[in-house]
């Protein structure tokens, strides 16, 4: 599968934090051919081994998404959702959003009490989970046959096509260095590769990196390379945190190996790759920082795929830059042996 | 009895890192009901009772500490300063009657605080003291005091304690062990310590018992007094089953076969989305590769007060539940 | 090696290399085996004449300090505390950056220039800079390129009635006492652990901890003592002079009760000033050893430092002398 048709599918999937399933069995099918073994663990996250006789290296990057749960079901049939992992209520009001409820998905729209009816001071005031509600347009006894408290309530998705190869979709967080990670596989099929190598799609990442840290302790890689997305330059962001949409991102800081980091840079720069750099100077927030933990240790690198509009259902990357980055992780990948295990520390 | 066992649990002290007494009276009442007991590094009493060959490994949690006032130094006067373990509340704790270990007895004051927002470095804990000397002859830093144990019924079903959370799961797990003859799956039952302070307990017992699957038992939080209305869980409703909290997104699988096994005990149940609080569960989910793991909860009113409320409708449901589940196929 | 070379070497979190190859040196020819694991801790192992039992000390190497993120125009460097650093104590302070020791001051605007809101206002690190004298970005981060780690600049020096002011004395003073406690062969086997990254989480240790093989932990700390000047006696912490803290609890980890009996014991039999830590506050790599794996007993040794996680930190060298008293006298009787 072409790696825009693989976004477009991939990222219409429901994958919300904890009940990933269907977004798990659609990227284990994606990652096969390329591999030599898929498994979907306990907790939904996919494993997909391509042998070799050198370092075990993990690579991962988080396939659920954030959303909603229903927590509550009022008299009228309208439903209260409750965050799972870092929804801004601001982007709901008017999103058409998806219920998974027992027999099937049902539309819904996220509705409040309009402007006119409040008053002047509440209008000022942003809504929030108190005051918002999902309207199925059914009457309440059918909502209340229907729908349970907890199910899964998912953003409204769109793939469209921007100008100059720039994407704008759900769940580019993080799926689209799923993407990045199923394009290098794809090229290390014709590419020499001593390094054996785990391909994981981690589960639960938004909240808490659940999904690496069980994935890593399963595998017992020697190295880590993870992957997520961070922001992309937007007006008035702090440029300290931001980068150019262009290219992807390697960070530096305490919790990644400079060894490591160094490796890649050096292939970067080998391939014509352009990276830009990043510092954490404590937590990345992402899946390295456990990653890095697990067991006795795992030396580990992190890159990043800039978007704009983060924890959205706009998030916009520019597809050239994804595209590069499964190139230079391909390259990186294939250039990684045991001397590497070596000069960690020298 | 559930009441009885309850009860007796209840009287126990047992404040975060200090449980040994509860597990002692556990121990006690679980002689000769299982098939082996230990203890491990951090205090968890680890009790397992064998399923058939073809069963799997469920370990359960109850947490067996909670909430007090740890003593971090004495005024030169004899009041003795404080701090919390675990999340005690400053309005909750004033003019509390307090109780140590050994059986002295104080009386919890907040300072008056000239317009400073009350906090926990305001408090002090009045025992009677003449003096520092002759109250380092009572209480020595590090002792630890918690609302004195009481415990009453309030009208028919319902019960209230200051150590609800989480005795009552303690005396359910316990009951559980007593009464199940020859499970289909092994059961792990893990009386844990510490989870007030973040699941500290649970995550390492989870670590050594290494099950297939777990089931946390805890209390869930109300959604049925004046201008409380979520989460939507009602007292004497049935037990709940979680689907998520601040700590975990329950793995699927686990909560669904909790909810088939109260539809197959033909007893009520109600579904828990809770927008705070964390359980065990989430210590048993995140250990090694990853363990698929739930909450069975029992809704109780005012958690962290001296006056915690349960539904015994609750507790009747939520031990048919596990008895039932414990011999389903997995 | 003394105290004094150990603190003056450099070793943020993360970037520990120095420290490290200086301790290793140091606990090779101790020690029956010495490597570093995968997280970068150093961990030294010394059979016991016995080997009844296994105990394992454990102290960071690391110390707080900063890195470098970008430059402005004009050749200032960008920075950002790595751990925990007040951005008060940071104003004119002296730095050296980088493997290759770059000089530098941090500065912020005088006073002359800033408004009166802006003096009552604590600075930020948005608002200081490091100054290596570069001209433009690019000679700044040719020198000091992003990612790069900087130090205070502080020499040890001895004064007043036996007290030593230093940097990084939590917890080189813990790294110190470790090395002492090796010169001597116990009955029980030892892992002395120099764990790494402390300062951003106790990252080190939780790597240490589910390699161990011993379940007793002791940790060798510095502590914050606040008995000067103005702080509430009860919430001074504990006293410096006062002799060896040992925690019943803090923010991470309870100590094991049993152990902290003992230690209070084994103190008060030994004569060995010791003061019961008058807080629970705080954290340190206790909690991370007692909570990976199957959990570890643990308790916490620490020396009252006055004005931590500065580039003057204050300690009374009898203090040190009493944690390392009191875990010589551990080690004696595992």
């Amino acid at each position: 599968m072409k790696t825009d048709e693989f976004l477009r599918q991939v990222t219409a999937l429901p994958g919300v934090t904890g009940n990933e399933r269907a977004a798990a069995e659609f990227i284990a099918e994606a990652f096969r051919p390329f591999v030599d073994e898929v498994k979907i663990t306990a907790l939904n996250s996919v494993i997909a081994h391509k042998k070799g006789n050198g370092p075990k290296v993990l690579i991962c990057a988080h396939l659920d998404e954030i959303g909603m749960m229903v927590s509550k079901i009022e008299k009228d049939g309208t439903l209260r959702m409750q965050s799972v992992g870092g929804v801004d209520p601001r982007v709901l009001p008017g999103m058409r959003v998806r219920v998974f409820a027992r027999d099937g998905m049902l539309m819904g729209v996220v509705g409040a009490t309009p402007p006119h009816l409040m008053r002047e001071a509440d209008r000022k005031n942003n809504y929030t989970f108190e005051t918002l509600f999902v309207d199925l347009g059914l009457p309440a006894e059918e909502v209340e046959k229907k729908v349970c408290i907890g199910d899964t309530v998912c953003f409204e998705s769109r793939y469209v096509e921007l100008k100059n190869g720039r994407v704008s979709t759900k769940t580019v967080d993080d799926r689209g260095c799923v993407a990045i990670m199923l394009r290098a596989a794809e090229l290390l099929q014709k590419m020499h590769h001593e390094a054996d190598l785990y391909f994981v799609s981690t589960c639960q990442e938004e909240i808490g990196s659940y999904g690496a840290m069980t994935c890593a302790f399963d595998v017992d890689p020697d190295f880590g390379v993870a992957f997520d997305v961070c922001h992309a330059e937007t007006p008035g962001a702090p440029r300290l945190y931001t980068s150019k949409i262009d290219s992807l991102v390697a960070s530096k800081g305490p919790f990644l190996h400079p060894y490591l980091v160094k490796k890649l840079e050096t292939a970067a720069k080998e391939h014509g790759v352009q990276l830009q750099t990043a510092i954490d100077p404590r937590w990345t927030s992402t899946d390295a920082d456990e990653l890095s933990l697990v067991r006795n240790g795992v030396p580990s690198v992190l890159m990043s795929l800039p978007i704009k509009y983060m924890h959205t259902n706009v998030e916009t990357f520019d597809m050239h830059a994804l595209m590069e980055g499964g190139r230079l992780l391909a390259h990186y990948l294939s250039e990684m042996d045991a001397s590497w295990e070596e000069e960690l520390w020298t | 009895m559930l009441l009885d066992t309850l009860k007796k649990v209840l009287a126990v002290y047992g404040p975060t890192g200090k449980e040994e007494n509860v597990a002692d009276c556990v121990k006690k009442m679980l002689e000769g009901k299982a098939d082996s007991f230990r203890t491990d590094a951090m205090g968890n009493l680890i009790v397992e009772k064998k399923g058939w060959e073809d069963g799997k490994t469920i370990m359960f949690s109850a947490h067996m500490d909670h909430i007090g006032l740890v003593v971090t130094d004495i005024e030169d006067e004899g009041y003795l300063r404080v701090t919390s373990v675990g999340g005690v509340s400053v309005a909750m704790s004033k003019t509390r009657h307090v109780v140590f270990a050994n059986g002295v007895e104080g009386v919890v004051v907040c300072q008056p605080t000239k317009g400073e927002t009350e906090t926990l470095a305001h408090l002090f804990v009045d025992i009677g003291a003449e003096d520092k000397a002759d109250a380092l002859t009572k209480v020595q830093l590090g002792d630890v005091c918690v609302y004195a144990p009481d415990c009453f019924m309030l009208g028919e079903h319902r019960i209230a304690s200051p150590a609800m959370d989480d005795r009552c799961a303690v005396a359910l797990l316990t009951e559980l062990l007593c009464e199940i003859e020859n499970p289909k799956n092994t059961i792990v039952g893990v009386f844990s310590t510490q989870e007030e302070v973040g699941l500290r307990g649970a995550t390492v017992a989870a670590y050594s018992v290494n099950p297939d699957l777990g089931v946390a038992l805890d209390v869930t939080g109300w959604g049925d007094t004046p201008e409380v209305k979520l989460p939507a869980v009602k007292l004497g409703k049935g037990a709940a089953v979680k689907f998520m909290d601040r700590s975990m997104v329950a793995t699927p699988c686990v909560r669904d076969a909790l909810m088939a096994a109260a539809e197959k005990a033909g007893v009520p149940y109600q579904r828990e989305v809770l927008p705070y609080g964390g359980t065990d569960g989430a210590a048993i989910q995140h250990s090694r590769g990853g363990v698929p793991a739930g909450t069975l909860s029992i809704p109780c009113r005012y958690v962290h007060s001296a006056c915690e409320v349960i539904d015994m409708r609750d507790m009747e449901s939520a031990l048919s539940i596990l008895k039932t589940f414990v011999n389903m196929e997995f | 090696m003394d105290l004094k070379t150990l603190c003056e070497m450099n070793g943020v979190s993360g970037d520990e290399k120095e420290i490290r190859k200086a301790i290793i040196e140091q606990a090779k020819p101790l020690c029956d085996s010495v490597k570093i694991d995968r997280m970068g801790n150093v961990i030294a192992f010394k059979k016991g004449k016995k080997g009844t039992s296994h105990i394992l000390f454990s102290a960071h190497m690391d110390e707080v300090g900063f890195i470098i993120m970008d430059a402005t125009e004009d050749g200032l460097l960008v920075f950002r505390p790595v751990g925990g650093i007040d951005p008060r104590v940071c104003v004119s302070k002296y730095v050296v950056i980088g493997e290759k020791k770059v000089k530098g001051v941090i500065g912020a605007m005088a006073i002359h220039l800033q408004s009166r809101e802006d003096m009552k206002r604590v600075l930020p690190f948005d608002n200081l800079y490091i100054d290596i004298g570069a001209k433009s970005k690019d000679e700044a981060l040719g020198e000091c390129p992003p990612g790069t780690f900087a130090y205070f600049d502080s020499a040890y020096e001895t004064f007043g009635d036996g007290f030593v002011v230093s940097k990084a004395l939590d917890d080189r003073v813990g790294c110190y006492n470790m090395l002492r406690l090796m010169e001597e062969t116990y009955d029980a086997d030892v892992t002395y652990a120099f764990v790494v990254q402390e300062e951003v989480g106790c990252r080190g240790a939780a790597g240490a901890g589910f390699a161990a093989d011993a379940d007793t932990v002791i940790v060798l700390e510095g502590t914050t003592a606040g008995d000067m000047g103005d702080a509430n006696p009860v919430q001074s912490i504990c006293n410096a002079g006062k002799g060896v803290v040992v925690s019943f609890m803090d923010g991470a980890s309870i100590a094991n009760n049993e152990l902290y009996r003992d230690m209070m014991a084994l103190a008060e039999k030994e004569n060995i000033p010791h003061q019961a830590k008058r807080g629970a506050t705080g954290g340190n790599d206790a909690g991370a050893y007692q909570r990976s794996a199957a959990g570890k007993k643990t308790c916490v040794l620490s020396v009252p430092c006055r004005y931590i996680h500065g580039p003057s930190s204050v300690m009374k060298m009898s203090d040190m002398e009493n944690q390392f008293a009191l875990a010589q006298a551990f080690a004696r009787q595992a």
